[in-house]
């Protein structure tokens, strides 16, 4: 049981199907779910599932709702981003999170983020902070 | 024979948790600023130094932005409260 950061290898299979719209106008509705470490998470999921995903207060099954950025580029790399992401008054432990596009059927999977171990909120806030958006750091980046 | 490589990737996400309070004015403006300037490591020092002490407004001007809107927020809610028939509770707010 394991989680690694990776983007999912049916998500590249999918863009050349044009399943993914990350425009923040008219695009799709994308979600962060979290998971314990007892999840297996890396570049063969295909998609969201509730085994093994965080309960605790402030937090439902299913994740939050992202907020996307519009995608740009820089170079010869496009990228996109989103907001931050905040759980508010919870209490809940996470060891990584999976993006995936909650429009589309099937709920498939973007990427798979891995914490590092395990971060806990009590009574507190769980902030995810993506990074800068450039061509060097952007959360999900196709150069 | 032609053929075009892509390389796609993910970049890495920081996860911040509190204990019994939410985050301060101060934590969000690093978050913030952050996310507003990145700052290259190979800028010409001159750039680099005039980049840095932009950010370093920066910062002071998004922890301004957020007290004035925890505050907007509470005056918001303390009478919310009160309206409510919670004075003891909008008092609590009141004094924060």
């Amino acid at each position: 049981m394991a989680i690694s950061t990776a983007m999912s290898t049916s998500f590249k299979k999918e863009l050349l199907e044009a399943k993914h719209n990350f425009l923040a106008s008219g695009g799709n509705s994308f979600k962060l779910a979290l998971y314990t470490s007892s999840a297996t998470l890396g570049a063969a999921t295909t998609a969201y599932s509730a085994t093994n995903e965080t309960s605790g207060t402030g937090y439902s099954a299913g994740g939050a709702a992202l907020t996307n950025i519009n995608p740009a580029s820089s170079g010869t790399t496009g990228f996109t981003d989103f907001d931050d992401l905040t759980f508010s008054s919870s209490t809940i432990t996470a060891n990584g999170a999976l993006i995936y596009n909650d429009t589309a059927s099937g709920d498939p999977a973007v990427c798979s983020l891995a914490f590092g171990g395990d971060k806990t909120s009590t009574s507190g806030d769980f902030t995810i902070q993506f990074p800068t958006a450039d061509a060097s750091n952007a959360i999900i980046r196709i150069a | 024979m032609f053929n075009v490589a892509v390389e796609t990737s993910v970049g890495q996400v920081n996860v911040q948790t509190t204990c019994n309070r939410g985050f301060n004015s101060e934590e969000i403006a690093l978050n913030a600023v952050d996310k507003i300037i990145s700052i290259s490591e190979t800028a010409d020092p001159a750039i680099k130094a005039q980049a840095e002490a932009f950010k370093e407004r920066m910062y002071w001007v998004i922890v301004a932005a957020c007290n004035q809107a925890m505050k907007s927020d509470r005056t918001t809610l303390y009478n919310l409260f009160k309206s409510n028939g919670h004075a003891d509770m909008a008092e609590i707010l009141r004094t924060l």
